[in-house]
């Protein structure tokens, strides 16, 4: 056995990982030096034992269920509303317990702290009175609504669900690559890809000891009872979907189904004496919660759009009465502002008097003098961002870009400083991937999205997360919307012995 | 519940009730070809009349003419029935008008008959987004099935749709949901069996005296395409006539297709939305004209049928629930 072991690490265990090619000057989630980190090397040894063919009739039999499930998400500007399943790679990405602790006190510490920020901006602005942070930087940000200010929610929190995108640099470290805080998507892949990992790999996943998550919506709706202004029991909360047409339609009806809440749309929604009510077939409804899924920008066009025709009107009046509580609240995209998130660090001192424990990426901001010139130096070499953009548009891969590209965003940035921020290319780390049009078991670049519930208790961390993975060889764009897949997140429980886990039995 | 959903919740129960009485009629009227020996137009051309599609499909099929070779050509009535999505009533627009709508209420359904209804889809829809995808089955095999098996093509029909009818029962909450599914089913079923027997009782009754076997055999085809001649055989054993036919679609309380269950569960669903004595509840002139149909449809039994009168109580019962779904609509389900 030991002879047997020592000679399949050569090979990264042999088997399915057999001449695993490890892409130099970058992390592997699962192997070092051709051998799997301990923590994962019974697991590791395990999946090495699948055959080839085994995985590959798994994946088609997962993707297949996907199909039929109908877990798909529509392709914008189809006009006969092609959907899609979100590609899915079923080798698992893995952290360890103890790695994991570590990242949840991070990401509860920057939530608190995030959480603060908002209050503060949308109240007595102290921080910018500190001179903490550049109040130029702050109130010119997209997402800072002025209007806002001095509005309290009902029950203090801001930030109900977030979702932080984490990365982990060559030598292993994790830093935060941005922060979700406004409609973030994607926990129901999370809870779809755990159960197909748990029906293709029983046995593996059994012998992993993995961290469940599929008690992440009773976790929501407890978050989302817990700042109703309504009394205690009497709570009813509706999930605010855009309609079947918008691409993340799937996980509004899996999170409104498996909540047991209804899934409404706007014009079911009306105001009347700022209360919020549900148009049903017994007549008006008065609704106490609402989990939007909608752009703040279509929540009521009294407020934010006037020519826009969706929204609820009046919905704003209500929130500001106190009468509705919204998750998450309008006006967080000044906290998640690519430009702001460079200051998440001085936040955290400021208002916790804590060193904050997650790395960030080191960013900089073309709105500083010496900042834009050393970007337009270096602008082969940076990731350039827009502030306002998500999903991997209106983005700059430096390394590689063209001339033209290069000169594009020179134009750009020299126009509109504020919206524009710059990184060096960090080196993802990469994790042992199903390459189907090859056949064939091979390293592609992954990020973590861990997502977080901040209930009035305080912030919960869903232990897994969704692991996007680029798909393509050699790409490090891992969004949906441009080629990137996801794979299920096996968070392992942390060795215990078999005494104490008895003692806890008992103690509950 | 929310108007919107209990909206589509009616909508998704009338598109699969009526593609799996599209089903059943096609596969009747395909064995009634092979065993009657009527002129071909006979036996294709009430297919198109019952749909309600016979101004659509001479515009469009036979050349603007009541005598073109098409009326009587099963492959193309088929065709059209079954294919043609500019034709409001075809199969694939109901299975694609069935998983919409049961799209935009996923979570109100269960997982299974969700499942039911979008593997139909996913079976019959000729043009499922597969890329990078190794299908187990998909919409080739309908095709196939379509062009070797026609038989088993409207099987595979029936069963998909009559198996997410069955999940909706025994796996959902029987409470408004449900209800305003199955009211979809029970109306539009009543539709169909109205229809359908008007148009071959309008037929039958203009046959020449010598031709009662031909009778038999497309009364008997008239109850197959209603998944009723075994039922009905058992209450008239074994004698087939005309007036015992239509009597036993119309008024036959026992049998559920019958227009007389149909309506009266109809009216019980409604009862269970909207209870009768509660009078500030929206909802109530549709369950008072519900009401009266029941009642009327139920005294129509006590009375003789003969000739014209059959057409004339099924015209009131197809005009009276059109308009019925018109109220429900403003009434509940929020339109207008």
């Amino acid at each position: 056995m030991f002879s047997m072991f020592q000679s399949q690490s050569q090979s990264h265990g042999g088997g399915l990982f057999a001449g695993y090619p490890a892409l130099p000057g970058t992390y592997d989630e699962m192997f070092e030096n051709g051998a799997a980190r301990p923590p994962f090397a019974r697991v590791a040894q395990l999946l090495a034992k699948i055959g080839m063919d085994e995985l590959a009739r798994a994946q088609a039999l997962a993707e297949h269920s996907l199909l039929r499930q109908g877990v798909t998400f529509s392709v914008y500007g189809d006009a006969r509303g092609t959907e899609k399943i979100f590609p899915f790679c079923l080798l698992p990405r893995l952290i360890a317990g103890s790695d994991w602790a570590r990242l949840e006190k991070g990401l509860q510490q920057r939530l608190r702290a995030l959480g603060m920020f908002l209050d503060d901006i949308y109240g007595e602005q102290k921080i910018l009175a500190a001179g903490v942070v550049p109040a130029e930087m702050i109130l010119g940000a997209a997402g800072y609504r002025a209007s806002l200010r001095g509005i309290k929610p009902p029950g203090g929190v801001r930030i109900h669900i977030s979702g932080i995108d984490l990365i982990r640099d060559p030598a292993g470290t994790w830093r935060v690559l941005e922060d979700n805080l406004r409609t973030p998507s994607g926990v129901s892949y999370v809870m779809e890809n755990r159960q197909l990992s748990k029906r293709m790999f029983p046995r593996i996943f059994d012998a992993a000891r993995v961290h469940r998550v599929d008690h992440y919506p009773t976790r929501l709706a407890e978050t989302l009872r817990s700042v109703s202004p309504a009394p205690d029991g009497d709570t009813y909360a509706v999930v605010l979907t855009p309609g079947p047409y918008n691409s993340a339609y799937f996980e509004h009806s899996f999170l409104a189904r498996t909540m047991g809440l209804e899934l409404v749309q706007a014009p079911d929604l009306f105001v009347d004496q700022d209360k919020v009510f549900c148009r049903t077939t017994r007549g008006p409804r008065r609704v106490d919660v609402i989990y939007r899924r909608t752009d703040e920008a279509f929540l009521d066009p009294e407020v934010f759009r006037p020519d826009s025709v969706l929204g609820v009107p009046g919905l704003m009046r209500a929130y500001a009465a106190g009468n509705v509580a919204l998750a998450n609240a309008p006006g967080n995209g000044v906290a998640d502002d690519k430009a702001v998130y460079p200051f998440v660090p001085q936040m955290i001192e400021f208002y916790l008097g804590e060193q904050p424990l997650l790395e960030q990426v080191q960013t900089y901001v073309c709105l500083r003098d010496s900042d834009r010139a050393y970007v337009l130096e270096h602008l082969g070499e940076m990731v350039v961002k827009a502030v306002d953009e998500a999903g991997g548009y209106g983005m700059l891969m430096g390394p590689q870009s063209t001339a033209e590209q290069r000169d594009e965003f020179r134009r750009r940035i020299t126009a509109e400083p504020r919206r524009y921020i710059a990184q060096h290319r960090v080196e993802l780390s990469s994790c042992p991937t199903w390459v189907g049009d090859r056949q064939s078991v091979e390293p592609r670049r992954v990020d973590l999205r861990p997502y977080i519930l901040t209930s009035r208790e305080g912030p919960w961390v869903l232990p897994g997360g969704l692991t996007r993975v680029a798909l393509v060889a050699g790409s490090y764009v891992v969004n949906s919307s441009q080629g990137g897949g996801s794979k299920d997140t096996w968070v392992m429980k942390e060795p215990s012995s078999p005494e104490r886990a008895a003692r806890a039995e008992v103690t509950v | 519940m929310i108007s919107r959903v209990a909206d589509h919740c009616f909508w998704f129960g009338r598109y699969v009730e009526r593609a799996e009485a599209t089903a059943r009629m096609l596969s009747a009227t395909g064995s009634l070809a092979l065993d009657a020996e009527l002129p071909p137009a006979q036996v294709w051309r009430p297919v198109i009349v019952v749909s309600g599609e016979e101004d659509e499909f001479r515009a469009r099929v036979a050349e603007g003419s009541d005598d073109h070779p098409a009326w009587g050509d099963g492959e193309i009535v088929q065709r059209f029935m079954v294919w043609d999505e500019t034709n409001g009533v075809s199969l694939a627009r109901s299975i694609m008008g069935a998983r919409s709508n049961a799209r935009s209420i996923r979570e109100v359904l269960s997982l299974e008959a969700w499942e039911a209804i979008n593997e139909l889809h996913l079976w019959s829809s000729p043009e499922v987004e597969r890329a990078g995808f190794t299908p187990a089955r998909g919409s080739d095999e309908a095709q196939t099935q379509w062009a070797q098996h026609r038989e088993g093509f409207y099987q595979q029909v029936r069963r998909s749709t009559q198996l997410a009818l069955g999940l909706l029962r025994s796996t959902m909450l029987h409470d408004e949901p449900l209800d305003f599914i199955w009211l979809g089913v029970l109306l539009e079923r009543v539709s169909q069996t109205a229809r359908m027997l008007d148009v071959h009782h309008h037929a039958f009754t203009n046959l020449t005296p010598n031709q009662e076997i031909i009778e038999t055999a497309l009364w008997l085809s008239l109850l197959r395409a209603l998944s009723g001649s075994e039922a009905y055989m058992k209450r008239s054993a074994g004698r087939i006539s005309s007036d015992a036919v239509a009597r036993f679609l119309i008024s036959e309380s026992a049998f559920p297709r019958s227009i007389a269950y149909c309506v009266h569960s109809a009216y019980e669903r409604l009862c269970d939305i909207r209870p009768p004595e509660k009078h500030d509840l929206p909802g109530g002139i549709s369950l008072e004209r519900l009401r009266v149909l029941d009642s009327w449809v139920a005294a129509r039994s006590k009375e003789p049928l003969v000739g014209r009168s059959v057409h004339e109580l099924l015209t009131h019962v197809v005009d009276e629930v059109h308009a019925i779904c018109g109220t429900l609509g403003t009434e509940l389900l929020g339109a207008g």
